[in-house]
């Protein structure tokens, strides 16, 4: 009688729905034991925590790590090419492009930690502040300014603050803020939104949970999950957009070792010393990759329902 | 729908607002004085002319009176005067708007038509080996920075065929083939991340709609899986595609900024960078004006052509 | 009297004051407004209730989707701010209360949901759901907590091995005996059943039904029953309310009700039920037509005149008002005695 072919998933519902008294026997994953889930069924995520850690080991170890001063210049070994000595080759005044492009974890990964603490910190609290008062006057003059600052593509905004405001480091930071603000921001109001109507608070308020409660037991667990997808991706995000400032010349200061630097510099002299912008672009894509791919596998892996 | 298409627009020129005053609000509250700074190469200039330049700039009224003679020009497609060249800020934009426009054009072109097949394929044969390796290629698609991309391109094309780029920039009226062999490798690194999103987009949302209940009920009666995808799954799964198009619009006119200075293309993108690096206040005001305007337009279009496409929305 | 006779309690010789007593009680919520958009009339959920509800007494409340009955079990549980009127609870007015002062009460009165999984958190396993509302009103030591735990899974039919496992591993029955146990845990008083066996199977619904039953026998728990199937209802309940856009059309033991319904409106949802169609020969057969207005712009004089079979002039313009009528209350021009007019 039936031709409709049932999904896995109905199968796999209807094979409990038999009302008995005796649950089916489902064994309930340990929660510390999530990591090694993790692990199993996100390969690609596994790989990219393994990348990610050689990039903060990379970050941390550098000056052990490097085997010359990223500053010092050879004066006899200018745009050698890969060898044995410099296995990366050398740039156009002699470095060593092996340790520069370790050096310049460090930068990437200080600037990106830096901006997610200013601009994810600030994003979250408008983000709840927003939420909470859904639909007010706060929340509406909040989200106002962030489609502002979302309205301008991002590299015109970061070229219009970071140039305004001078190339270093903390203005760098600060530029990169905008960006993730918004972001940060759109997600954290967007699942309060969310969480503020599930029937699950509604039953944790006959229950007579405290709001405290109902924001630290059900809010924060249920927002932390999209907030650390979302992390992975603009930590990705803002990697490119440290080493897309640097590049224009209006980021990181020269002689900081930093991939966008590098690349630019690298860029003059392409068609004789092409490893001087190749080595550093591919340690900033394969970290980029990394954090994406963490990101996705996260999500993947936070879902709930768990389909495709 | 005609009140949703003006709520819209209304709010899409609020928006508008708002940029504008945060730029010339940012604008005023550097450091250090425009004038000054701009003199600073010239030796022995005397205060009185110093005061002259400012007031021929306009610089010694009130930021107040600036803000509104600026936005009553602004209004009438005056966006002022460049401090460097001295032409009107409106004709310089509108002759490096043809550049941008191309680029970015040709990279959105160059997304859909990689983009699309690409996650049709990977929808249909999901979870097989091509379609993981495909997912693969994306994230790397989005993760490779488009300069980084650029500069490979240029260097592999020469050092392995022997094909570099011409020198000099010509506009497509000019001579077509030059042109194109210019903007080529721009739009393709350009494009590649938006590719790369769509066919993302175009993956996820396909299979959204082909486990959702009115393809079941399609599958039930004995229809081929390619037929389902392609013809009954396609059509609800494209508008996703639409939107994040919209978006992305967003980072390829942003990407157009860097590729512009790589390539030497004379385009927007170059006009701002070195009207920042000028520190041309004028001309860096009126681009990022105009560029969120360009931004907004796009994403209102979008919105509008989606109100139309998508029956079930309802705009009270 | 005996008009307050029925709308007051069940049992006429008790003599102690009803745990829970609703008057005049009116939901509106507010509709759009903002920028460039014109303030709709609200939606009037719920516009003047009244009854009550006594210790161990099973109110049934029925009505079609829109009628408000959701709403109003959600007031009496003042999980909902009322727009006017008031919701005593055990001689205590818990409309105007502080949330602080209605805490307490929470301990006393439970709700049940249609949907029970999506009304745990899905990253709480089952022990955790149901430690829970024991720990928010400190309620025994952990070891205690824990024990009573097994106890309630048992006295819902389910074995202590669902403790470790997450909401999604359970099915629909199951999760609702879940829920059941959920709302024993601080041994309620009252409990609201928020169409509590509507999305699940008719069998499982019976088996649902009966482990209610049997709770409230052995612990003498009022319900307030919410369901729009008259069947239920009547199976589960001693007094029904039937409620149409926001007001209550008639009000009458389950019985007489089901086997004499005076307003339209109920006799109209008596036939709606497949199996008693055949012994329902007393009632005329007129169909019920149409959908249920909108509740933000509910018709003039008697609101269900639009889809009444029986309408007559009157019914334009006067609000009708519940009157008593052989032993139940009808808020019907039909019924309305002339002699009190």
């Amino acid at each position: 009688m039936s031709i409709v072919q049932q999904s896995d998933a109905d199968q796999a519902r209807d094979a409990v729905s038999t009302d008995g008294s005796t649950p089916p026997p489902v064994a309930r994953p340990p929660r510390r034991r999530a990591l090694l889930r993790f692990a199993k069924q996100q390969p690609f995520g596994l790989a990219a925590l393994i990348l990610i850690t050689c990039f903060v080991v990379m970050a941390a170890l550098c000056p052990w790590l490097a085997p010359y001063d990223p500053l010092e210049q050879h004066r006899g070994s200018i745009m050698l090419p890969p060898s044995p000595e410099h296995l990366m080759g050398t740039d156009d005044l002699g470095r060593d492009v092996l340790s520069r492009t370790l050096y310049g974890a460090r930068t990437s990964l200080l600037v990106a930690v830096f901006t997610m603490m200013l601009g994810g910190v600030v994003g979250i609290l408008l983000g709840t502040v927003s939420g909470y008062f859904g639909g007010s006057w706060v929340d509406t003059i909040i989200q106002r300014v962030m489609d502002t600052l979302m309205a301008i593509p991002s590299i015109v905004l970061l070229l219009f603050v970071a140039a305004l405001l001078g190339p270093s480091i903390r203005n760098t930071v600060i530029a990169l803020s905008l960006l993730v603000v918004p972001q940060f921001n759109r997600v954290t109001r967007g699942e309060m939104l969310r969480i503020r109507e599930e029937t699950f608070v509604e039953a944790a308020r006959a229950i007579g949970c405290s709001p405290w409660r109902i924001l630290t037991r059900y809010g924060l667990p249920n927002l932390l999950a999209p907030l650390f997808v979302l992390g992975s991706l603009v930590f990705a995000g803002m990697m490119i957009a440290e080493s897309a400032l640097s590049f224009l010349g209006i980021g990181t200061p020269p002689p900081t070792p930093s991939w966008g630097r590098m690349l630019s510099e690298g860029s003059a002299s392409l068609e004789i010393a092409p490893w001087i912008a190749f080595y550093p672009g591919l340690a900033l894509s394969v970290s980029v990759l990394a954090f994406n791919l963490l990101g996705d596998a996260m999500r993947d892996f936070l879902d709930p329902k768990q389909h495709r | 729908m005609i009140g949703y298409a003006i709520r819209r627009t209304l709010y899409g020129l609020l928006v508008l607002f708002l940029i504008t005053t945060f730029v010339f609000v940012v604008l005023r509250l550097i450091p250090g004085d425009v004038v000054r700074l701009q003199l600073a190469d010239a030796p022995g200039v005397t205060q009185a002319q110093v005061d002259a330049l400012a007031a021929e700039l306009g610089l010694d009224q009130p930021v107040f009176t600036q803000f509104w003679s600026f936005i009553s020009g602004a209004v009438t497609g005056d966006l002022g005067t460049s401090f460097e060249t001295r032409l009107p800020v409106t004709e310089m934009i509108v002759e490096r708007l043809p550049a941008t426009l191309e680029l970015g054009l040709l990279a959105i072109m160059f997304s859909v038509v990689l983009g699309v097949p690409l996650g049709i394929i990977s929808a249909i044969r999901h979870n097989s080996f091509l379609d993981q390796s495909l997912r693969l290629v994306s994230v790397a698609g989005i993760s490779v920075p488009n300069f980084w991309l650029a500069l490979l391109l240029i260097t592999y094309l020469s050092i392995w065929f022997g094909w570099s780029q011409p020198l000099v920039y010509a506009a497509p009226w000019e001579n077509l083939g030059t042109n194109l062999a210019i903007m080529a490798i721009p739009a393709l690194a350009l494009g590649t991340s938006a590719m790369a999103a769509v066919s993302r987009m175009l993956r996820s949302s396909m299979l959204e709609v082909t486990q959702s209940n009115f393809v079941r009920t399609v599958r039930s009666r004995g229809a081929p899986e390619r037929l389902v995808i392609l013809k009954h799954a396609g059509r609800n799964s494209i508008l996703p595609v639409f939107t994040l198009l919209g978006l992305q619009f967003g980072n390829i006119l942003g990407g157009t900024v860097i590729l512009e200075s790589i390539f030497s293309i004379p385009g927007m993108g170059s006009l701002i960078f070195t009207s920042v690096q000028m520190r041309d206040y004028p001309v860096v005001l009126g681009c990022v004006i105009f560029y969120g305007a360009v931004f907004i337009f796009v994403n209102l279009l979008v919105d509008l052509v989606y109100a139309v496409i998508d029956p079930r929305i309802r705009y009270s | 009297m005996t008009l307050s006779a029925t709308l007051d309690s069940r049992s006429q010789g008790q003599e102690q004051a009803p745990l829970l007593q609703v008057t005049d009680l009116v939901k509106h919520f507010p509709v759009g407004g903002g920028l460039l958009r014109k303030e709709s009339p609200p939606v009037r959920a719920v516009d003047g209730v009244s009854f009550s509800l006594g210790r161990g007494e099973t109110l049934g409340l029925v009505g079609e989707s829109g009628s408000g009955k959701s709403t109003l079990g959600r007031l009496v549980l003042r999980l909902l701010d009322p727009t006017a009127g008031s919701v005593v609870f055990d001689g205590q007015d818990i409309t105007t209360s502080r949330q602080s002062q209605v805490k307490p009460l929470r301990r006393r009165m439970q709700l049940i949901f249609q949907d029970p999984v999506s009304s745990f958190n899905p990253r709480m396993t089952i022990e955790e759901l149901l430690l829970e509302p024991m720990v928010v009103h400190g309620i025994g030591t952990p070891t205690e907590r824990k024990r009573r735990c097994v106890e309630l899974l048992d006295q819902v039919g389910l074995a202590s091995s669902a403790l470790a496992k997450y909401p999604h591993q359970f099915s629909g029955g199951q999760a609702q005996r879940i829920g059941i146990a959920r709302a024993l845990t601080t041994d309620p008083e009252l409990l609201v059943c928020d169409e509590a066996v509507s999305a699940l199977d008719v069998s499982i619904q019976a088996q649902v039904l009966n482990l209610l039953k049997s709770i409230q026998q052995e612990q003498g728990i009022s319900f307030l029953f919410i369901a729009h199937d008259l069947n239920v209802v009547r199976y589960i309940s001693d007094r029904v309310c039937v409620m149409y856009l926001g007001k209550l059309a008639e009000v009458g033991g389950s019985d007489q009700i089901m086997a004499e319904p005076r307003h339209p409106y109920t006799q109209a949802l008596i036939r709606s039920i497949p199996a008693v169609t055949a012994s329902s020969s007393r009632v005329e057969r007129i169909p019920l037509q149409g959908e249920i207005p909108n509740p933000s712009r509910p018709p003039a004089g008697c609101t269900f005149h639009t889809r009444c079979p029986l309408r007559f002039d009157a019914c334009d313009q006067d609000v009708p008002t519940l009157h008593e009528r052989d032993g139940s209350l009808v808020a019907c021009h039909l019924y309305r005695p002339e002699a009190s007019a």
